[in-house]
């Protein structure tokens, strides 16, 4: 059969109003990027991401691989939607990957809250460099303002937060956060952007912590204190709020779901911005951290976890976990 | 007359253009793939045997239609001389709810009307709307109609189509059997009381149209009296990957033991299910039958099952009418597997059906009657051609203007 180029055909209709291609990016492809990924190229978008190795980029995509698996193992997906989301996810070290994208998205993994975030100021400025002049430079750091990073940016109109509260695939909504400079379009873009990736969004006033993470961290580190006082014990409190509240997971689930590690950040960062005790992290999670019980993703935190990720409670007093 | 018929999907649309008053002749039929996506392209076929491929960027359905526009009124490609030529543009629509019980024109009025009947059919309605704004967008002159799948089986009894739950989920959601493949049946069994020089008004019809997606519809004196789709496509019979008819307390029990949500129980029951869910080996009819062959025994487990189905809602029916004159058969399955056919047939001496294994064996896609002479029931292959349906109530509801 002969092939000819589709633009020869073209009636100039409706080129004025021509909808651009939405094109994805990602930098840092950790387990949040990979579950952005997915989600993305999922809807029938492009994904492209930025790692700082090669390694890192394999490690990633069988990392994606693998998640897929998993969700076609419990009836979420099938081989056939597995091999249209691999065929649209691309990784490289070059930001020139990035060069086409409509909206590029900072999903860095910091091991540490440190002040003044050096490192998602680097990565705005690199996206920045190699983007067209239209495209959205968001970040899903949670504790982040995003006018703080927005300042490295010539044009900071386009720089706002999107946050995809884990598991991202599941959830349905993405907090979008704007500060004082993010423009209208940058806003309206955003949510087009979120529902063409089936999500609905919450609109915060740019608050570092967003809705969900102030309020769950709170929760967490009051659970902790009920179990520090002796009160009740793990599955007792998170049944408790469960059963009491219509929680789909107690505090210490949860904690052990986002990692204790990440939750110990994202304390930090809180108490760093507000000064509020109740935001300081729990002895309690910074002894679990010290001794290596990062939650699920480790098979050990409040909870132990076996590789396929039942979870079942721990023996003896949880309280002097750590010691 | 030139008519364009359009079958917009989430990512892809299909296009006919007839001649209506030249015999009904198809002019040019093509595809547009991957829209929005990487990759996406135009395939056209042209009457006089001419084909073309057309690759570039299409990033939304008016795009892709105002290329095929292009294409079809092109010197080196085309069909037609002019877009003045065509008079109409006829649209496949999925599901038209209580709404439409018949094909209409498209006026902004209908518009409305099926932009809310979109919470019923969430993946296939918002495309098929999707074609027709581009067409009022760049043939804003040109009349349109929409030809729903539902239309046909509106014509069915309350009894038939309402769901032993509370009524007030009726009155809410309209929560009802709306059946589909509409289109399909009500053409086959025409055609068939056609060939047969019978009034469709005198016979009591049995359509099978068996594809991927797959249903069957009882037609009493030329009304669909039953049909096994539902409120959605998953209900009836066994298909490629979607479950058919299936106990709802198993599926509430699976769910809260795989601790799964609505969006994976979707995923099950309409992509994982059917015979590529019994089989394991796949949701095409040639390889699970291949498979069954080489001493497959899920596959062929698999094939008896989607077999079983068929024959015992052919007897439901032909109970429901109080008996059964013509049988029909279309559909890519339907018109293609023999094998199956013959099989299935061979379930009817009860209705004294003596089917024709020689005439069967071999008939592919090709009208046919595949019964013996003196057999009591009619069974007949009738290649379905939604399209022309499409087209030719597009052309009536025009000349009616």
């Amino acid at each position: 059969m002969i092939e000819e180029k589709l633009d020869d055909y073209a009636l100039g209709k409706s080129s004025g109003q021509k909808i651009k291609k939405i094109k994805a990016g990602i930098v840092g492809c950790g387990s949040m990027g990979q579950e952005i990924a997915i989600l993305i190229a999922k809807a029938g978008l492009e994904v492209s991401f930025v790692e700082i190795s090669e390694e890192k980029i394999q490690e990633s995509l069988t990392s994606i691989e693998k998640t897929i698996d998993n969700i076609i193992e419990r009836w979420g997906m099938t081989s056939g939607d597995k091999r249209s989301i691999m065929s649209r996810i691309s990784g490289s070290t070059n930001y020139d990957i990035l060069s086409d994208c409509s909206i590029a998205i900072e999903a860095i993994n910091t091991k540490k809250w440190v002040p003044n975030q050096p490192v998602r100021k680097e990565v705005f400025k690199n996206i920045e460099q190699v983007v067209s002049n239209d495209c959205i430079i968001a970040s899903n750091a949670s504790t982040v303002v995003i006018s703080d990073l927005s300042v490295v940016l010539d044009n900071p109109s386009r720089a706002i937060g999107v946050h995809f509260i884990a598991p991202t695939l599941k959830t349905e909504i993405i907090e979008i956060n704007r500060c004082r400079n993010t423009s209208k379009a940058t806003v309206e873009f955003t949510k087009k952007f979120a529902a063409t990736i089936g999500k609905d969004v919450v609109e915060i006033m740019g608050s570092p912590g967003n809705i969900s993470t102030r309020i769950i961290v709170a929760m967490i580190n009051e659970a902790c204190t009920l179990l520090m006082e002796g009160v009740a014990e793990v599955a007792d409190i998170d049944t408790t709020m469960m059963q009491g509240y219509g929680l789909q997971f107690g505090p210490f689930a949860l904690a052990d779901r986002i990692g204790l590690d990440k939750l110990t950040k994202w304390m930090e960062g809180l108490y760093n911005e507000y000064g509020d005790v109740k935001y300081k992290t729990s002895p309690l999670i910074r002894r679990m951290v010290r001794a290596g019980m990062l939650g699920q993703k480790v098979g050990e935190g409040f909870y132990m976890y076996k590789p396929d990720g039942t979870r079942y409670s721990k023996s003896g007093p949880v309280r002097t976990l750590g010691h | 007359m030139k008519i364009l018929i359009l079958n917009c999907g989430s990512s892809s649309i299909k296009y006919q253009l007839f001649d209506m008053e030249n015999n009904e002749q198809l002019l040019a039929k093509g595809i547009v793939e991957k829209i929005g996506l990487l990759g996406s392209f135009i395939k056209n076929t042209r009457n006089d045997g001419d084909e073309v491929k057309l690759v570039g960027d299409i990033f939304d359905h008016q795009q892709g239609i105002e290329y095929v526009l292009g294409l079809l009124t092109s010197k080196t490609h085309g069909s037609i001389e002019s877009m003045d030529e065509l008079k109409a543009v006829g649209h496949r629509v999925v599901h038209g709810g209580e709404a439409f019980n018949g094909s209409v024109f498209i006026s902004d009025e209908v518009i409305k009307t099926m932009e809310e009947c979109v919470d019923l059919a969430p993946l296939h309605n918002p495309p098929n709307l999707k074609g027709i704004y581009a067409i009022k967008e760049l043939l804003p002159k040109v009349p349109q109609a929409g030809v729903f799948d539902t239309a046909f089986h509106q014509t069915m009894d309350p009894q038939a189509y309402m769901y032993a739950i509370p009524y007030s989920l009726y009155k809410k959601y309209g929560i009802r059997k709306y059946g589909f493949h509409g289109t399909s049946h009500r053409y086959v069994s025409a055609r068939a009381a056609e060939i047969l020089n019978k009034d469709i008004k005198d016979l009591r019809i049995i359509t099978c149209h068996l594809g991927n997606g797959a249903s069957i519809a009882a037609i009493k004196n030329g009304k669909s009296i039953d049909t096994t789709m539902g409120l959605t496509p998953v209900e009836g019979l066994m298909m490629g990957t979607r479950s058919g008819d299936f106990d709802i307390g198993a599926l509430t029990y699976i769910m809260q033991k795989e601790e799964i949500d609505l969006n994976a129980t979707n995923t099950l029951i309409n992509k994982q299910s059917g015979v590529l869910g019994v089989s394991g080996v796949s949701s095409d009819m040639r390889e699970v039958e291949e498979a069954a062959a080489n001493g497959n025994e899920r596959a062929k487990l698999s094939l008896e099952m989607y077999n079983y189905r068929v024959v015992k809602y052919i007897g439901a029916y032909t109970a429901a009418m109080g008996g059964l004159d013509v049988l029909v058969f279309t559909g890519g399955i339907g018109e293609n597997a023999d094998k199956m056919r013959l099989e299935i047939l061979n379930n009817f001496g009860y209705l004294n059906l003596l089917p024709d294994a020689e005439i069967n064996k071999g008939l592919r896609a090709k009208e046919a009657i595949i019964t013996k002479p003196e057999s009591s029931v009619i069974a007949m292959v009738v290649p379905t051609n939604e399209e022309l349906v499409i087209a030719r109530d597009a052309y009536q509801i025009v000349n009616n203007l």
